[in-house]
């Protein structure tokens, strides 16, 4: 073989893996496009409904004027599901952190019961408990007007579950730092706080990223815990329903704008933080 | 719990059972000789719990268990008999309308089972603190007895951002998983043994027990029963997971490969683009796709506009069709996923076991075969079981997408063609509010989940060799 | 030996006595039957009702009822949620004495209502919308509340007998009609369709120009448009407390197959598209749809509007048959209520609600058609094309009686069928008739 020919090999494989990614990312962003599109879609045009065709012929911002305006609830529902998302993030972040910091560190009696026992417990699928998770909410007042604490509790209550990830992230620190810190008198508490969680911050933002942006797909149980209550509806509720019910005509166009707005911000806080995600999720997938 | 805690050491230890039950007579054993060899203090501490504590200055602990007592005695009097009491019967009078055009509420069959289970579990616990509290008595007269010193309420408070900072870490936590997952999850498992359905719904009706006829009825084949139905959907759940499992993990594999090959530029760009399918959330990417695909979506005018096909293409209403491409879609949202996870990965192949393949002779797919996807496997063998596991249940794609139809007369229940069990029992609980089945069904999930989970955990060739690759 | 799980118990144990606390105030229905087992919500207005209650006195000593306080829950369609407020409004305005009641509208649709109620009762509304074909599981799962005396002789009095009709459950009336729209007819494009009477033809019409035509054939509601019109019968008998007690079904016979033959036959078309809703339909040249889709459709065809009775059809026995179908209403229903007073004022509201006045100005709001008597006749309802369209077509209906829930499913599976080709052109009478037969004995065994 001479170096020649390699070379022209290796131009011809190149050029084939730039054809296929090309495809691949047209496929890729091909519906975020099309949505990106239809979202500028007049209303004069189709009336707001499906059309079949990509190109909108007029472009106006009459969808996202109608999210904005006093006859939508969308900023509510949009700023119920940041809260919401908020909340959940920072404070089922806390929950995961004490987990996985208690089960990688100290050696307790009844810590492989719980680990196992919780396993069983994932095995279930969530939505078998959705009845009795309303009922329990109901008698706390935390469904239909209260359905924001009520899905913040249950987005948080649970989140120790999910220690996996984290925990194999501090199983990696060595355990030689604690031992020496704690010679030195330091408590386990003190080493928790000032020396294990400082060095997990990648880990700590993988946590925080993930679960801010869970509850903006929760269209199943929010829509449990609010029915009958439009104040409390988060955003993907209420865009759900716009697409599945008879009763919102010409609804796709704001449909897309919604969608847009939802996805931009969400897209771009990911993206500066995609380093920290791909860290957490790769450690996850070869702890697992 | 404790015996489903048992149940999952059986692995481990030869006799669990015997242990647990061995256990259990040393414990009574020990209770017995603490309150034969015990001071009065410790006596009227079987009684009124802490008191023997707080007797010897050992407040922290002392109030700690008093206030339990007093709390436990409180909610059994004031709120948890009124239901526990019902358990049996899970409540006798039902709604009754006055004579003037109003209602009054009786019995809640809901809230009897649910506050009877808590009631239930509440005792045990109480037992078990109980049980402390006896312990804790017996260990400070014996350190008494020894000459040593007790520990002061300081340092029993400090102890818990200490040597106790596990408890501290675990408190809320654990009572979290316990009120709002393992309470109803248990309070669920219940419901598949009553009638609770949309004719026995409280407030209005009481619902009873009925014993294993839901289960019967699950796995009845006849012409009424639904355990064929049932097995159709078990076949597709399984079949979809595994093809979205691994056509997904091949492909994101092969994107990652493509991605890292040398020469390739602008690596970052196109894993960004990838990764936009991942923070769009689902609902509003899957939603749109749906419609793209219907029988009038874009797709199929423009195929017909560009004279392609002559009619459309049935993608959504064809069964056939609608799961091949369900899986092909959950290929675009899954690939970007996988994508991310091999790229670190792929990185950590040594370098020289490449050369020396290549100075072999090699070619880049035996080089794939023999070292890429051997060492991927071994890897990331865990991380395809809770793949696997996690699209058994997988929800939002085939609900955004199909809600699980088309339906068809051979089926029964509202199932359809592309339903998993999940949104069979989602559809189940929601729109026909048929909890007895819906319940029956999650059992059925989770027996599903844990049988392969701990059948191809055994056979995981990083479990057995822990040592292997590195 | 150190405290065990001291911490993790303290916890539960405050939990518990959270629990407890909340359970007390909320739950205690053994001591006190008729009182507060409503939503916590309820707790909040009963004291609420208290303290409102002397100053009322003081200002309208004499008044006669003390209806209390508090708020009606009003679940209605979104498209009609400003209109109900509105409405509310003016209705407290009229009656003062009413007034301590607050109003809250809440948009959920008449297909969700029902199942919603069920779920929860006490977290559901007081007053709610929903489409006849509810009715029944509502009544069974007591989520609704009937109407006697002169409630009930206002809706016979009121409403056109189909109506009343449509509101009776095993002789009790559960609910005040508000629409008698809720049939189908054709909407459709002139400058496609040159002949709207002819199935065949606009079929034909459709494929020409390359254009879709719309009818929902796995819909149960849309699809017994061409069973009936072969002379076939689907109706149940029900007994008071809802339960379906006979089912009167001909689906197998020699007319369910012609009716079946033609749906197929409809399927086979290049043109033909499942679905019912302007709005998601693309393309469109003709649509089987209701009065509800009349803006969207205006909005479609523009200047080529258009609106007839569903089209006849040659069957496979090569005689004519009319489509057919459901005339069906919108009804308001009331919860089961604790408080008389509340009761009392959730009848009054919504008697309002579907008085003569408030369905004209609801025809003239939002387009539905009144299901009063005298609105019926008001020159504006009766010049209005889509209505005189569902006029025509009612002529031809059955009147929709009342179904059980798993009767829609079933529909849908035997459309499917259709629409996969598990049934297509090629099946074999045998195996239609077997499918039919099918249809026919899961449909009985659904009454018992």
């Amino acid at each position: 073989m001479t170096t020649s020919s390699m070379k022209t090999k290796r131009a011809i494989s190149n050029t084939i893996t730039y054809i296929v990614l090309i495809v691949i990312s047209i496929i890729w962003l091909f519906p975020f496009v099309c949505m990106f599109l239809q979202s500028f879609r007049s209303m004069d045009e189709g009336g707001g409904g499906m059309v079949d065709y990509l190109l909108p012929k007029k472009f106006s911002l009459d969808s996202y004027a109608f999210l904005f305006s006093e006859e939508s609830k969308f900023v509510r529902w949009y700023g119920n599901t940041l809260v919401i998302a908020f909340f959940v993030a920072i404070l089922s972040t806390m929950m995961v952190l004490c987990v996985s910091y208690a089960l990688s560190r100290m050696r307790f009696k009844g810590r492989t019961v719980l680990m196992r026992f919780w396993l069983i417990l994932g095995m279930f699928p969530g939505f078998l408990s959705m009845i009795c998770l309303y009922f329990l909410l109901k008698q706390f007042g935390l469904t239909q007007e209260g359905a924001i604490p009520g899905l913040i509790l249950i987005g948080v209550a649970s989140s120790g579950m999910g220690y996996y990830v984290t925990k194999g992230y501090f199983d990696t620190i060595p355990k030689a730092l604690d031992e020496a810190a704690r010679i030195d008198g330091a408590s386990r508490a003190r080493v928790f706080f000032t020396m294990i969680l400082p060095m997990s911050k990648p880990i700590i933002i993988y946590a925080l990223l993930t679960a801010f942006m869970n509850p903006w797909c929760d269209y199943v149980f929010a829509s449990y815990v609010a029915f009958g209550y439009s104040d409390s509806y988060n955003v993907a509720v209420a865009m759900q329903r716009w697409v599945w019910t008879n009763d919102y005509q010409g609804y796709f166009t704001r449909f897309c704008a919604g969608g847009m707005l939802i996805a931009v911000p969400i897209t771009i806080l990911f993206m500066c933080l995609q380093k920290y995600y791909v860290e957490g999720v790769t450690g996850g997938a070869v702890k697992g | 719990m404790g015996k489903e805690a048992n149940a999952g050491n059986i692995a481990k230890k030869q006799s669990p059972v015997g242990k647990f039950f061995s256990n259990l007579g040393n414990d009574f054993k020990e209770i017995g000789l603490t309150f034969a060899e015990g001071d009065w203090k410790t006596k009227i501490s079987f009684l009124i719990m802490g008191f023997g504590p707080i007797m010897r200055k050992q407040f922290v602990r002392g109030l700690a268990l008093l206030a339990v007592e007093v709390l436990f005695i409180l909610y059994l009097v004031g709120f948890g008999w009124k239901y526990l009491k019902d358990i049996g019967t899970l409540g006798t009078v039902a709604r009754v309308m006055n004579d003037n055009g109003t209602y009054s509420y009786n019995d809640n069959s809901f809230l009897i089972l649910l506050y009877g289970i808590m009631t239930i579990v509440l005792i045990f616990v109480f037992l078990l603190v109980w049980r402390i509290n006896v312990r804790v008595n017996r260990n400070e007269e014996k350190l008494l007895a020894e000459g040593k010193k007790l520990a002061t309420n300081r340092q029993d408070l400090h102890s818990l951002l200490d040597s106790n900072f596990d408890k501290t870490l675990m408190a809320l936590p654990f009572t979290g998983v316990m009120v709002f997952t393992a309470l109803p999850i248990v309070f669920m498992i219940c419901i598949a043994f009553t009638d609770y359905d949309a004719n026995h719904q409280p407030p209005t009706n009481l619902f009873s027990w009925v014993g294993l006829e839901n289960f019967k009825n699950m796995l009845s084949f006849g012409t009424s029963g639904i355990g064929s139905t049932f097995l159709t959907v078990l076949g597709w759940t399984l079949i979809w997971a595994f093809f979205a499992t691994f056509l997904t993990y091949f492909c994101g594999m092969g994107v990652a490969i493509m991605i890292n090959k040398k020469g390739i530029k602008f690596k970052k760009l196109w894993r960004t683009i990838l990764v936009v399918t991942i923070a769009v959330p689902q609902f509003v990417s899957l939603l749109y796709v749906y419609k793209m695909f219907a029988n009038d979506g874009l797709i199929n005018t423009y195929l017909m506009k560009w004279g392609w096909i002559s009619s459309y293409i049935p993608f959504w209403s064809n069964p056939t069709l609608a799961k091949v491409l369900i899986i092909v879609i959950n290929l675009w949202i899954g690939i970007p996923y996988t994508m991310l996870i091999t790229t670190g990965l792929l990185m950590n192949i040594p370098e020289d076991l490449y050369e020396s393949a290549r100075i072999d002779g090699a070619t880049g797919f035996q080089m794939f075969r023999s070292i890429t996807l051997p060492y991927m496997l071994f890897v990331t063998g865990p991380f395809l079981l809770t793949q696997y596991t996690g699209n058994l249940n997988n929800f939002n794609v085939i609900y955004l997408l199909t809600q699980g139809g088309p339906q068809s007369m051979a089926l029964s229940n509202k199932a359809g063609y592309t339903d998993l069990l999940v949104t069979w029992l989602y559809k189940m609980t929601v729109n026909d509010t048929n909890y007895r089945m819906a319940a029956v069904l999650g059992i059925m999930v989770f027996v599903v989940t844990a049988v392969i989970s701990l059948a191809v955990y055994g056979i995981l060739p990083s479990v057995k060799d822990e040592e292997g690759f590195q | 030996m150190k405290k065990k799980v001291l911490a993790t118990l303290l916890a539960t144990a405050m939990v518990a006595g959270c629990l407890a606390g909340c359970g007390n105030s909320g739950n205690d229905t053994a001591s006190t039957p008729a009182a507060d087992d409503a939503a916590p919500a309820a707790d909040d207005a009963a004291p609420a009702a208290d303290d409102a209650a002397p100053a009322d006195d003081a200002a309208s000593a004499d008044e006669a009822v003390e209806y209390g306080s508090g708020t009606i829950k009003v679940w209605v369609a979104e498209n009609v949620v400003e209109f109900t407020q509105k409405q509310a409004a003016a209705f407290m305005e009229a009656n003062p004495d009413m007034a301590g009641y607050e109003v809250s509208v809440e948009p959920v649709g008449e297909g969700d209502a029902a199942g919603n109620m069920i779920t929860d009762v006490e977290g559901g509304a007081d007053i709610f919308g929903f489409a006849q074909d509810q009715i029944t599981r509502l009544v069974s799962a007591g989520a609704v509340c009937p109407i006697v005396g002169d409630n009930a002789n206002f809706v016979t009095s009121e409403n056109d007998a189909g109506a009343a009709n449509a509101a009776t459950v095993g002789g009790t009336i559960y609910a005040y009609p508000m629409t008698s729209d809720n049939g189908y007819f054709l909407y459709y494009d002139s400058s496609v369709i040159t002949d709207p009477t002819s199935l065949e033809k606009i079929v034909e019409d459709c494929e020409a120009a390359g254009k879709n035509f719309y009818f929902e054939i796995n819909s149960g509601w849309y699809q017994p448009a061409f069973f009936f019109a072969t002379g076939c019968t689907l109706t149940y008998d029900t007994d008071d407390a809802g339960n379906f007690t006979k089912c009167n079904i001909d689906y197998a016979s020699d007319q369910g197959l012609v009716a079946m033959k033609e749906i197929i036959e409809l399927k086979s078309s290049s043109s033909f598209q499942n679905g019912s809703s302007v709005d998601n339909g693309t393309n469109i040249a003709a649509i089987v749809d209701g009065t509800w889709d009349s803006g969207p459709a205006q909005a479609a065809f523009g200047d080529n509007y258009a609106c007839a009775k569903l089209p006849s059809f040659e069957g496979s026995d090569g005689k004519t048959y009319q489509l057919s179908g459901f005339g069906g209403f919108k009804l308001l229903g009331i919860k089961p209520q604790e408080d008389a007073g509340k009761l009392a004022v959730c009848h009054a509201l919504a008697q309002y609600l579907t008085s003569t006045e408030v369905q004209l100005s609801r025809y003239t709001e939002a387009g539905w058609g009144p299901s009063n008597v005298a609105a019926q006749q008001d020159a504006a309802v009766q010049a209005d094309v889509a209505l005189s369209a569902l006029a025509e077509q009612l002529v031809n209906t059955i009147p929709q009686g009342n179904y059980p829930g798993d009767y829609w499913t079933l529909a849908t599976s035997l459309g499917d069928d259709v629409i996969t080709g598990t049934l297509s052109t090629s099946s074999s009478d045998e195996e239609l008739m077997t499918a039919l037969q099918n249809f026919q004995d899961t449909c009985i065994s659904y009454a018992q």
